[in-house]
């Protein structure tokens, strides 16, 4: 037993402080270490925060080298997909695009009604910009899901900078550095914006699943059902964390073992981003040629168009909801109000019925008294006291058990 | 097979090849995330630590290692030393198994590694939710695990190769 013991601490010292020959340190060094320096990053010291801020300028730039090959070999993979899918892709574009002239005189007119409510709305244009920054390492880590991207604190960026792809919302910044940053995707588990939905105007907070859709998690209940399907989320602007009015995805709608799951599929897809929009305060710092300027404007305005047009489309069909819904309840009533006269009908003879069985119950009750009392209510002829067979007066008589009245005086026998 | 001079560098960088591969994966996150797999992921760091400390393989610098998990943090956005301690952890385990073990059995060594990756996990998972507050999902940890220790007899074979090479 002492032996085991023995052999078993003889091992564990073994592993933790015997150094091989090529072993600079022991292992048990490098454990204090490394808890040591947890420790450092746990403290929010500026001599830390500026160390790893030159460790993290220095890994992030090595990481992009080094996921230059591997970078390489997906692209060309999806070049050689993207050129496969072309020729569909077409046809689908000429589609839409003859669906979008269409409707391009309609959404010029709400465009423009837009641009005046927004103007309305305090505060929603700003004198912000947006600068282009390349994405530089995206793992897609299945824990956390961030992205680096190449602007750091040297181009304004600051804690909280809204990133963008295109129009649409991807996340904030949590970390910067003199040229890099690193962005919290909307997709993280520890993600959380407030969002509007439209249409119902419900405020909801959409919280990252680390999958690529969010789900929203805090609503009031009674608004739950006001919420529909392939409805619009768009940045509430509530904490002052996000901005106003920036999309974020389209509502879908799930049903769990009847618990009723709202999901968000964002428009913009994570695990393709090249390039975002950072919004920085002041001056715009990288230079972009005009047309670069005029071709993103166009974008953007094309984005929100489209986003207007599918607002439209969706009170269309709520629309043609309510107008199916109407039509039904009206057959429905018609059906009711038939199934009313019915039950009324029957109604009454069932009281006709009750009626007669009470007259008949009277007569019946007439007959048995009239065997009993019909001695004391006949008139006859020495002493007429009583009454003709067959009057009123006689029923009367026998009713009341052969009790006679006269002229105001009741007289008993 | 490919057979190289002993005194070319070709050879010494063949030598130093399982830490080029940490530091590429390190750097790269080496774990075939993009192949969009639902849920799929594995840690191929811990798989190439555990065997080569295992083999304590003559160019496997434990220092290096622990830079190596350092690098990891900066690019996956842990706080400092998380990975590293993990990756020195694995070490221990693996020194405490070879100094215990007279004839090594590769199930043997296998389900060890389990047990390894399982406390490891768990020491991070603990570490990332008491101590940062990091909301983590307990599922991504448990199916990483699951996987990695698949692996482990799939890469095992390829370094075993590898080390046949440079022996011979």
């Amino acid at each position: 037993m002492a032996s085991s013991r023995d052999d078993f601490i003889i091992a564990i010292r073994s592993a933790f402080l015997k150094k091989s020959t090529k072993q600079k340190f022991s292992l048990l060094t490098l454990v204090f270490l490394s808890a040591f320096i947890i420790l450092l990053s746990n403290l929010d010291l500026k001599p830390i925060r500026v160390l790893k801020s030159i460790i993290s300028e220095i890994v992030f730039r090595s990481s992009f080298l080094v996921s230059i090959p591997e970078n390489f070999l997906l692209s060309s993979y999806l070049n050689i997909k993207e050129y496969s899918n072309y020729h569909k892709e077409f046809k689908i574009t000429k589609e839409e695009l003859n669906e979008l002239k269409s409707e391009n005189i309609s959404s010029k007119i709400i465009k423009s009604e837009n641009e005046e409510l927004k103007i309305l709305i305090d505060g929603y244009f700003s004198s912000k910009n947006k600068i282009l920054a390349k994405v530089i390492v995206d793992h897609e880590s299945p824990f956390l899901k961030t992205i680096i991207i190449n602007k750091g604190s040297k181009e304004k960026i600051k804690i909280g900078t809204n990133i963008y792809d295109r129009s649409y919302l991807v996340g904030r910044v949590i970390e910067v550095n003199y040229t890099t940053s690193r962005i919290l995707l909307l997709s993280d588990l520890n993600s959380s914006v407030p969002v509007s939905i439209t249409p119902g105007n419900v405020q909801a907070i959409v919280n990252g699943t680390g999958d690529k859709k969010g789900e929203i998690k805090y609503i009031k209940g009674n608004l739950i059902d006001n919420i529909k399907s392939r409805s619009i989320a768009y940045t509430s602007g509530t904490g002052s964390i996000f901005k106003s009015g920036k999309p974020v995805g389209r509502i879908e709608l799930y049903e769990e073992n009847n618990i009723k799951k709202i999901l968000i599929d964002f428009y913009s897809d994570f695990s393709q981003l090249k390039y975002v929009f950072a919004e920085v305060e002041g001056e715009i710092i990288e230079k972009q040629n005009f047309e670069e300027k005029k071709s993103t404007n166009l974008s953007t305005e094309k984005i929100k168009l489209d986003l207007i047009n599918e607002e439209l489309e969706i009170f269309k069909d709520t629309n043609l909801k309510f107008i199916d819904e109407n039509q039904n309840l009206k057959t429905e009533i018609n059906r009711l109000n038939e199934k009313m006269y019915i039950l009324e009908k029957k109604n009454n003879e069932y009281k006709n019925s009750a009626k007669k069985e009470q007259i008949d119950q009277e007569e019946l009750e007439f007959l048995r008294l009239n065997l009993l009392y019909s001695n004391r209510c006949q008139s006859k002829k020495l002493f007429s006291t009583g009454y003709n067979i067959g009057s009123k007066e006689y029923k009367d008589c026998i009713m009341r058990k052969g009790k006679k009245i006269r002229k105001g005086k009741k007289i008993n026998d | 097979m490919i057979k190289f001079s002993k005194k070319t560098y070709l050879y010494k960088i063949y030598t130093w090849m399982p830490l080029i591969i940490l530091y590429i994966s390190v750097f790269n996150e080496f774990d075939f995330n993009y192949l969009n797999l639902e849920y799929f992921s594995f840690n191929f760091p811990f798989i190439l630590i555990f065997y080569f400390s295992l083999k304590e393989y003559h160019h496997f610098d434990f220092f290096l290692v622990f830079i190596a998990g350092l690098i990891n943090d900066t690019v996956v956005g842990l706080p400092l030393g998380i990975s590293s301690l993990s990756y020195i952890l694995i070490c221990i385990f693996a020194s405490y198994l070879r100094n215990i073990t007279i004839r090594p059995h590769l199930i043997k060594d296998w389900f060890y590694f389990l047990f390894t990756i399982s406390l490891i996990n768990s020491v991070n998972y603990s570490i990332l939710f008491l101590f940062f507050s990091f909301e983590l999902e307990i599922v991504f940890f448990l199916i990483n695990n699951f996987f990695t220790f698949l692996f482990y007899i799939f890469f095992t074979t390829i370094f075993n190769r590898y080390l046949k090479g440079i022996n011979e």
